[in-house]
């Protein structure tokens, strides 16, 4: 623009201001997108300043004592692993298998639209809701008691349209001509989605799931009726025991423990949240890897 | 693909075969209360050491969630810190499951005043007229008190959420069954509200005196005005010349029997009853403790 030759465009008052405008409504999108980042990074750092000095091998391998002031998470850490692991045993299988269902086998109708709202609504359940939905389903009428089954099942059930959404549009991203290649060859439709949609549709369908893990592990309403207990003096060794969960503990010794030290529950934020980032991580490390094979 | 895919399935297989293997140990399910459960928690840690057999799995909730869950029977022991109702007593009959109470403590209902609050003493009259519905004391120049901090005069009123026992306890036994006054910051627990009120200047709060902290102080407490004002304590308490001291509870389906009544009847013992005194609650049992 400003080279030696004479400008081809000279500048009129007009496009000044239009310039004008554009400079502003550039830097105040930009703000707002650093306004997005500012909470993440004062929450992260205010963790690590006020959390970081009770972390350590024992906090993180030890069970709690002295009426939960001292010691370490490890029932809490184990039971909220128990807890997401089997929540997604139970969601992602009907979650992917229902996300296949609508996008690549449903007529469009009035059926297909009306399972569509169900599950918008679904996920827009608040969690207390669910979590009344998994006393009345899953520990009085299962008669699951307070267990991790029940807790996880009121998890998957609340986590279920996330991964039936993200599925299906990361089936529905990959491109239709795929598909009719395939048919054409004389592919029959299972053939085609085991083989060409599935494969090329991984990496949104792992997104699904990291969204859920990162949802369920910090979920605390669903859980505190339904299997988690306030304090265990064992770790579970199955689906029908209670558990501690870090949701909860961190609940708890905020604001029933009398003495507990300052540091303690930002000590169990850190690890909470260094969690669910470390599973993100590796699922987003799986995600470029597999990206990195498509060959589209 | 494949290869992920049947790692996958291993774990399945192993988390599923975990989940079938089933522990020998027995489980005493214990839930309720918010005021009992730091000494819920402190019986259940160390009655780990007393029989590893038996595993004690504490949760709160309030009360209300105890009671709810004993007359749904998906407890073994439902610790409450007010007695069940005739109707709740009904409710859980109806369901099959007969509610045995047993007295496991006392706690002396304080209330809490930020530590500059010159206020040393209080009527329950005073007390109703503060909390009530129809109470009309609604600044501390009423009282005669100038609180270094409180410009405002204002009594902020802390209170409890509305399933826990303190809550009707403090409605029963100050308010006589009256309603709240609306407008009151009502926490999720008794730690809650002690810290709000060692926040807060103008702050007057009641929970149990176990969770007092140097930040707050305990006015003592008239009965009438002509009685003798009580300071909140393990002695007046057990004596019972604190106006505001409730039972702790504990109750059980049917007369216990097995590892619940082996837990109950140390709960009860001079082991127990130490754990209660020693987190500032006062024993129902005469205990002799070492200090």
């Amino acid at each position: 623009m400003t080279g030696t030759a004479a400008p081809l465009f000279a500048g009129t008052s007009l496009n000044a201001r239009d310039r004008k405008i554009e400079w502003l409504v550039r830097a105040l999108l930009g703000l707002m997108t650093a306004l997005l980042i500012l909470p993440v990074v004062i929450i992260m750092a205010l963790l690590v300043v006020e959390g970081g000095p009770v972390i350590s091998w024992e906090f993180l391998t030890t069970p709690p004592v002295d009426g939960m002031t001292a010691g370490g998470i490890l029932p809490a850490l184990v039971g909220t692993v128990w807890l997401v692991v089997v929540a997604l045993i139970a969601s992602v299988p009907v979650g992917v298998a229902a996300a296949v269902y609508l996008s690549e086998y449903a007529p469009d109708n009035w059926l297909t639209r009306a399972i569509n709202l169900a599950i918008i609504n679904l996920a827009g359940v608040p969690s207390i809701v669910h979590a009344l939905f998994g006393v009345g389903a899953f520990v009085l009428f299962f008669r699951f008691g307070t267990s991790i089954l029940a807790a996880s099942l009121t998890l998957a059930v609340m986590t279920l349209p996330v991964v039936i959404v993200s599925t299906r549009e990361s089936l529905q991203a990959v491109p239709r001509a795929f598909r009719e290649a395939c048919w054409n060859m004389g592919a029959t439709r299972w053939q085609t989605i085991r083989r060409i949609v599935l494969p090329n549709a991984l990496s949104g369908i792992l997104t699904g799931i990291i969204l859920e893990v990162s949802r369920t592990s910090g979920e605390t309403a669903p859980i505190m009726f339904t299997g988690a207990a306030f304090f265990l003096p064992f770790l579970p060794q199955g689906v029908l025991d209670q558990t501690m969960a870090m949701s909860l503990h961190l609940f708890v010794i905020t604001t029933q423990v009398p003495d507990a030290p300052e540091a303690l529950p930002f000590g169990v934020a850190l690890v909470l949240i260094s969690m669910v980032l470390a599973m993100n991580a590796l699922s987003i490390a799986f995600r470029v890897y597999v990206r990195g094979r498509k060959k589209w | 693909m494949r290869r992920s895919m049947s790692t996958l399935l291993s774990i399945l297989v192993i988390a599923c075969g975990g989940g079938a293997e089933n522990s020998a140990r027995a489980v005493i399910q214990n839930k309720g209360s918010d005021t009992l459960i730091t000494v819920a928690q402190a019986w259940a840690e160390a009655y780990s050491a007393v029989d590893a057999e038996v595993a004690v799995a504490v949760s709160g909730g309030g009360s209300g969630t105890g009671i709810s869950a004993m007359i749904n029977g998906t407890v073994d022991i439902a610790n409450s810190s007010r007695k069940m109702t005739s109707r709740e007593m009904e409710a859980a009959r109806a369901n099959g499951n007969d509610p045995v109470e047993h007295l496991v403590g006392h706690d002396a209902l304080a209330v809490y005043v930020h530590r500059d609050n010159p206020v040393g003493r209080l009527t329950l009259d005073q007390l109703a007229r503060i909390y009530g519905e129809n109470g009309t004391i609604e600044r501390w120049s009423q009282l005669d008190v100038q609180v270094p901090g409180c410009a405002s005069d204002e009594i902020v009123r802390v209170s409890r959420q509305n399933n826990s026992g303190t809550f009707a306890y403090f409605r029963e036994a100050v308010l006589d069954n009256e309603d709240f006054k609306l407008g009151s910051h009502d926490m999720h627990g008794s730690k809650d509200v002690v810290h709000l009120v060692a926040q807060t200047p103008c702050a007057i709060g009641y929970s149990g005196m176990a969770y007092a902290t140097p930040e707050v102080t305990m006015p003592c407490v008239m009965g009438t005005a002509g009685d003798p004002c009580v300071a909140p304590s393990i002695e007046t308490a057990l004596d019972g010349s604190y106006p505001i001291s409730r039972p702790l509870l504990m109750y059980t389906s049917g007369s216990p029997a097995g590892a619940v009544k082996t837990y109950l009847d140390w709960v009860l013992g001079d082991a127990g009853q130490c754990i209660m005194l020693e987190l500032g609650y006062t024993p129902a049992m005469p205990a002799e403790c070492v200090q």
